[in-house]
């Protein structure tokens, strides 16, 4: 080493030596320096590659000479690689990424990843100095930057998804990772001791700040269970934990129950089906749910023949939708066990749709009734419907007029029979449905599908086959004994093309009527509003 | 080497505090040709207005450049090149040194880096207009040939790969059918080996003729037409009684 000294400038020169030392490599570890590290800190610290990169570069090892495995496989796998020009991507320890545990298992983790391109245009050298004052350069062999590695426990990236999802309704954000930690215990947890250590602290702070606002999406009663608690705070925060499982799997199970039942609901009332429906007015509710549980005993009365084939009662109770409906429903079901929710879904039906219908037990037209027809027409699929199912799906390919004249009796039928219920009639009551419709198809062709005959008999008494929203004293009678009204809901009651009277004639008709009947009147809402007693 | 090494930190423990130097890969390769005493040149480092300036210099008899084509013995790379200092600042920097015998070691951390550069003057202007030219040529080069290439392909009547193939299959002769329990020990024993097996592979173990075979495997084995392993006969799983892999290797150990 010689040291020169100059007038201007104090230079000091050394040699510099590259020495030929090949046994050492040296490598360059780059932290950020945001990370704060401070090597000499360091009380002990080990390093080694990670090689999970090998399985995935790797060669699938199959089962050699076992079970599974074919002859000459390994060199038909090459040849095929060959001829497709695929060359694997060798997997090089060099290029590997180390992991380096500084201070034990309690310390700091690092990644080392390596940076390519670093000695690619230019060299780096290490420059050391010697004792003797020489400097000693060693070229850089890899640069690896080293970043820390997060040991607190992570949301996976469909976790993140579902609690970004949420992020608006969960007020209580130490939750998330609580409960992702519980969950993990359930399913085999190894250390569980350091879980329960971080759980344990995260609870402390999660236990008192979300005590207080605990807000969840679903009421649900949160039963403390306390089974194995470290400490009071951890008893709530674990409880608490488990409430909120109970909730996510409560939330679960109610949303099957939700989707199911809306499953359920959808194919059993399908909205299409109410479309064409005439919907009667909701003011005389009164009178529908007098007219349902009556109409409900008479279906179940008349079932004998049948069995217990609930679609046939279905149509006994004159609804043309429902036996479409029913079909359609229960092909797409195909369950026969599904009773129950037939019977919901013709409730449903009834509620709404029995306004129209059952309010007055009236009849649908037969042109509206032949075009619902027409719009659910389903292929008789399901021969095992019963016998009315099938003397209806025997008529039904040909002749679609004759089913819905017979429909449309069968709703004439069933609203007869209620209207006859209070006076003694046997006639069709005592019939078989079927033979019953087979004798109303004949009798009541003669009266048109479109239009009904007005048999407005002065004795007040309806025959048969006539419906039930004829203008007939007795309707109105009966209309007036269950509430007052004024002439105005008479009317709507008797709608033109329910009785298939114009306008005038049911004006008159109507005032005939009231004269005979001379119902009382009394003044509500300044309006005149006639009633009967009886 | 996977090893998991205990890092040794001796370096770091005392401080030691190194130069990160980057230095031009022309310089790099003069220094590789040191001669024994892997000295190559001189560092100054003067104070020079307050900053500290730190110029390397290199050794005479490193300058000439020996290039492989031509030999341009005036072609000299420069001497004088002052390295710019800057202080580590935004990485904290290590170095690791991994050696085969004495594992991974800290050798000290970065408190200066540096960058060699040259003093610009002609001489190195030339140098990196050769170095420019070098870099532009492509690696492929295609050459327009005056005669045609003769020597390689001859064309010839039958190869000899193919006559030595004749050869061999006279003298072999045809493919003699052994006795049927003969046939099936082999076939049972090559299943013992695998599991799946092309028909022709079956013939190539068993050196008979294949309607005859096919006779055979009909009866033990089942032919695959669809699946993993297509076009492959195995046998029939009454014959089977094939162990996991595992319970193999359990066999062996035991």
């Amino acid at each position: 080493m010689t040291s020169l000294g100059s007038s201007s400038s104090s230079a000091t020169e050394y040699t510099v030596r590259v020495p030929k030392n090949t046994s050492k490599k040296y490598n360059l570890m780059a932290f950020n320096a945001g990370d704060k590290v401070n090597c000499s800190t360091w009380t002990q610290a080990r390093m080694e590659r990670d090689m999970s990169g090998r399985r995935i570069y790797g060669d699938e090892e199959t089962a050699d000479g076992a079970a599974g495995s074919e002859f000459g496989k390994k060199q038909r796998e090459e040849a095929r690689r060959k001829k497709f020009g695929i060359v694997k991507r060798e997997f090089k320890v060099e290029d590997q990424p180390w992991i380096l545990k500084v201070n034990g298992k309690a310390g700091k983790r690092f990644k080392g990843l390596k940076k390519g391109g670093v000695t690619e245009n230019a060299s780096y050298y290490i420059f050391t100095q010697c004792p003797d004052g020489a400097f000693e350069a060693f070229p850089v062999h890899g640069w690896y930057n080293f970043t820390p590695q997060a040991k607190h426990r992570t949301l996976t990236a469909e976790e993140a998804e579902e609690e970004w999802g949420r992020r608006n309704k969960v007020v209580n954000h130490f939750s998330i990772m609580l409960q992702r930690r519980f969950r993990e215990q359930e399913r085999g947890g190894d250390d569980d001791d350091d879980e329960n250590e971080k759980s344990g602290k995260k609870k402390k702070k999660g236990g008192g700040r979300g005590g207080d606002l605990r807000i969840h999406d679903l009421e649900e009663d949160l039963e403390m269970s306390s089974d194995d608690s470290d400490s009071s705070l951890g008893d709530d925060g674990e409880s608490k934990t488990k409430s909120k499982k109970d909730t996510g799997k409560g939330k679960a199970k109610k949303k099957k129950k939700r989707k199911s039942s809306d499953k359920e609901a959808l194919e059993d009332s399908d909205d299409g089906d109410y479309e064409g429906l005439e919907v009667d007015y909701m003011s005389d509710e009164s009178s529908s749910s007098d007219e349902e549980p009556e109409k409900g005993k008479i279906s179940k009365g008349e079932d004998h023949p049948k069995g217990i084939d609930e679609a046939s009662e279905s149509e006994e109770e004159s609804e043309e939708e429902k036996p479409n409906e029913e079909e359609a429903k229960e092909e797409e079901e195909e369950e026969e066990g599904k009773k129950t929710p037939v019977q919901t879904e013709k409730k449903k039906k009834k509620d709404s749709s029995g306004e129209s219908e059952s309010s007055d037990d009236s009849d649908i037209d037969g042109e509206t009734a032949s075009a619902l027809f027409m719009k659910k027409r389903t292929p008789p699929k399901r021969g095992g419907r019963g016998s009315a199912g099938s003397s209806r799906t025997g008529s039904r390919p040909g002749t679609p007029s004759i089913d819905s004249a017979s429909t449309s009796n069968t709703l004439r039928a069933a609203a007869s029979k209620l209207e006859q219920g209070k006076r003694p009639t046997p006639g069709p009551s005592a019939d078989s449905p079927a033979a019953k419709r087979l004798k109303m198809e004949p009798s009541s062709q003669s009266p048109a599908p479109s239009g009904k005959s007005t048999p407005q008999p002065p004795s007040g008494k309806s025959t048969p086959s006539s419906s039930d929203v004829q203008l007939t004293e007795e309707a109105v009678r009966r209309y007036l004994i269950r509430k007052p009204m004024t002439t105005k809901d008479l009317l709507k009651k008797f709608q033109t093309k329910r009785t298939g009277l114009s306008s005038e004639q049911t004006v008159n008709v109507l005032a005939q009527i009231l004269k005979r009947l001379n119902p009382e009147r009394k003044n509500v809402n300044d309006k005149m509003h006639f009633y009967l007693t009886e | 080497m996977a090893n998991k090494a205990d890092v040794n930190l001796t370096g770091v423990k005392q401080s030691k505090g190194v130069w990160l130097v980057k230095v031009p890969k022309y310089l790099s390769l003069q220094w590789d040709k040191a001669t024994e005493k892997r000295e190559v040149g001189k560092i100054t480092i003067g104070k020079k207005q307050g900053k500290t300036d730190v110029c390397f210099s290199l050794n005479e008899d490193l300058t000439t450049l020996c290039t492989a084509g031509d030999k341009d013995a005036s072609l000299q790379v420069p001497r004088e090149h002052p390295f710019t200092m800057h202080t580590e600042g935004g990485q904290t920097m290590a170095i690791f040194s991994q050696s085969d015998t004495d594992g991974i070691s800290l050798e000290g951390m970065v408190v200066h880096r540096a960058e060699c550069r040259p003093v610009v003057n002609d001489d190195y202007m030339r140098l990196k207009k050769l170095q420019l030219k070098e870099s532009t040529k492509p690696q492929r080069l295609s050459q327009q040939l005056e005669k045609a290439v003769t020597t390689i392909f001859k064309p010839v009547a039958n190869h000899d790969f193919n006559l030595e193939h004749e050869k061999k299959k006279k003298s072999d002769g045809k493919m003699v059918r052994a006795e049927r329990q003969i046939v099936l020990d082999m076939l049972f024993s090559a299943f013992e080996k695998h599991q799946y097996y092309n028909i022709k592979d079956l013939v190539d173990i068993t050196k008979q003729p294949v309607t005859y075979l096919k006779e055979i495997v009909r009866e033990i084995g089942v032919y695959n037409s669809k699946g993993a392993h297509k076009s492959t006969w195995e046998l029939k799983p009454e014959y089977r009684h094939y162990q996991s892999a595992e319970e193999e290797e359990e066999m062996q150990t035991t």
